[in-house]
């Protein structure tokens, strides 16, 4: 670890050159910074007042990281051979993982930054402590509810880091293979619009509207709902179970607000079904898998195309 | 040692560098001379172990650049004929970036980037922001980088190009006292009196083929096997030429400015008995001298301005 803290490239990615840009133009960074904390006092101040739902607050988010993720990425490789930097640092003895892990974590640590800063806007609309009452079954238990309510907050959270990771994984390797920061940048905003705008809407107009969901509602154990997505996964429907704002969308369902108590061995709900399919985590890790492909290929391209 | 030995490099049927065979000694500045596209800059990438050969390796210190590039890495130093550097941060950051890069001890750091500091005269310049330099400085900053890890072999490519007559003649003295510091120095360039005033062994490369390598001084040498003699004579010149035209080593008379240029294929004691003769015939002359080729008209005799 403290190995991969003393990376030189991972310092001067994460504060070289951004401590200098503070110390040079301290007045225009600080309109920046005040700029920026204002705008999210104000977001803050409209969600919390307003009483957004959790899958608005959570879109709002999911829409903000794919707006900043590819900056973080888009030049991560293309800007050393664009200024010609590259050839001196892969004369260097960092190893292609060091180069990797320098770009990379650093992009990485401001996708954190990022999800941190989405949480106190989620907690506003999640409670961890509330009480519910349902009609039949009277109060349900604080636990309980304080349960759910904490998986969706953190399912929301891993949603918005994990799509944030694929986003700078994909244009770290898109910014290596393309060599050209203007192409990274278009093609990963491009590649966003055209995967989570374009491809579901066309799957719900060819689908008919046929989304999956009432299969769903029928899962009744976690390994169900493992094989489930697993199946998922090769069929068309991943269009729309991969995107993270319909995943938002359908977490709210697993909140309390929603919450259909079973009661007495009685009917499993769409709910519970969301929960047996670890419904957030699910998409969350595939991303991360993805996210580490993405590195993998990077890597193996460094390892090959500058035998490091 | 650099010992080259059968480099060559082929992109499909173009061969830009053909089978080169040269050995350099610690101490040597190798001057690499071509016409631009002559393949100076792809033998030197190959060198670099940036680029791998088609056939033929070199070996420095016994490492094959070809087979252990990560272990030749370290011993090498390489400026590039264009080359970018780390914007917004300070000459010092800079430098500790590649150090820390090129795993030199902590401790160490900060006198070894004094030292070369001082070496490239970049002391005054430490904590000025890379971007704000000179173009003459930031070669000088490139050198400084490629020094802090103390290798035994510097590839200089074009080091000198687009720099004012200062900054030229700085790079020069740099160059010049790497080599006498016992470093292996290669410096391409296609401007042959800068290369004449510092390098002790030169190669001319056409067409990707290296056409002649050795001692500077021998390599002259060998070109004058036809020496000119250049003759001012005081009064009249023509019965002089008519005088010369008689000799059995003149093949040739020519007249400029009122002095005669004398193709002369004698050797120094022709040339001695020659100027005795006319003087004891009566002539009167002002000044006899032998014309001497320099670099330029060596590389004009030798090449004949074709590329690869």
């Amino acid at each position: 670890m403290k190995r991969w803290m003393e990376n030189p490239l991972l310092r001067y990615q994460l504060f070289g050159f951004t401590v200098n840009r503070w110390k040079r133009q301290p007045l225009l960074y600080g309109v920046i910074a005040g700029g920026v904390g204002l705008t999210y006092l104000l977001v803050y101040q409209l969600v919390a007042f307003n009483q957004i739902p959790f899958a608005a607050a959570l879109n709002l988010c999911l829409l903000v990281m794919c707006l900043v993720a590819p900056l973080m990425a888009y030049n991560l490789f293309s800007l050393e051979y664009e200024k010609q930097t590259w050839e001196s640092l892969a004369l260097t003895r960092l190893t292609a993982r060091e180069i990797l892990w320098g770009k990379l974590g650093a992009a990485l640590a401001r996708v954190g930054i990022l999800t941190l800063l989405a949480l106190p806007i989620l907690l506003t609309t999640v409670e961890l402590d509330i009480y519910i009452f349902d009609s039949r079954s009277g109060r349900i238990p604080t636990v309980l509810e304080s349960t759910t309510n904490l998986y969706v907050l953190t399912a929301g959270m891993s949603l918005l880091f994990s799509w944030g990771a694929l986003i700078v994984a994909l244009g770290m390797w898109l910014s290596f293979y393309l060599k050209r920061t203007l192409s990274t940048a278009s093609t990963l905003y491009a590649g966003q619009v055209f995967a989570l705008a374009l491809m579901p809407m066309l799957y719900l107009t060819f689908s008919t509207g046929e989304t999956g969901n009432e299969f769903i509602g029928a899962i009744t154990s976690y390994w169900e709902g493992f094989v489930w997505w697993i199946a998922s996964l090769f069929t068309a429907r991943v269009i729309l179970y991969l995107n993270p704002f319909w995943a938002a969308n359908e977490l709210n369902a697993v909140l309390p607000s929603s919450y259909t108590w079973r009661d007495g061995g009685g009917s499993y709900t769409y709910s519970e079904g969301l929960i047996y399919l670890n419904w957030g985590f699910s998409q969350s890790i595939t991303y991360l898998a993805l996210a580490l492909l993405f590195a993998g290929l990077t890597h193996r391209g460094l390892k090959h195309a500058w035998r490091k | 040692m650099l010992d080259v030995k059968g480099l060559r490099k082929e992109y499909g049927e173009l061969v830009a560098v053909r089978d080169l065979y040269f050995q350099l000694h610690p101490g040597d500045v190798f001057g690499f001379i071509g016409p631009n596209g002559a393949g100076k800059t792809t033998t030197i990438k190959m060198l670099a172990t940036l680029l791998e050969p088609t056939a033929g390796t070199a070996t420095l210190n016994g490492i094959d650049i070809v087979r252990q590039p990560e272990e030749v890495r370290p011993l090498l130093g390489y400026m590039p004929d264009f080359f970018g550097l780390y914007e917004g941060i300070t000459v010092t950051e800079y430098l500790e970036f590649f150090a820390a890069a090129y795993r030199i001890p902590r401790a160490q750091r900060a006198a070894i980037i004094e030292n070369v500091l001082e070496l490239t005269d970049l002391t005054v310049k430490k904590d000025a922001y890379v971007e704000t330099l000179s173009r003459g400085m930031q070669q000088r900053l490139c050198l400084a980088k490629s020094l802090v890890h103390d290798p035994i072999l510097l590839l200089l490519d074009e080091p000198a190009s687009g720099l004012d007559p200062r900054a030229r003649i700085e790079i020069k003295e740099l160059i010049r006292e790497l080599g006498a510091m016992g470093k292996i120095v290669l410096v391409s360039s296609h401007i042959l009196p800068e290369l004449a005033d510092f390098c002790n062994k030169i190669g001319i490369i056409e067409k990707g083929e290296l056409l002649v390598w050795g001692v500077v001084d021998e390599i002259v040498q060998q070109m004058q096997a036809n020496r000119i003699l250049e003759i001012k004579p005081l009064g009249e010149p023509e019965p002089l030429i008519k005088r010369l035209e008689r000799e059995a080593h003149v093949h040739g008379v020519e007249t400029r400015n009122g002095s005669l240029y004398v193709h002369f294929a004698g050797g120094l004691e022709e040339q001695a008995d020659l100027l005795a003769s006319l003087i004891h015939d009566g002539y009167r002359i002002a000044a006899f001298r032998e014309e001497s080729l320099d670099l330029e008209d060596v590389f004009m005799q030798i090449t004949k301005g074709e590329v690869s």
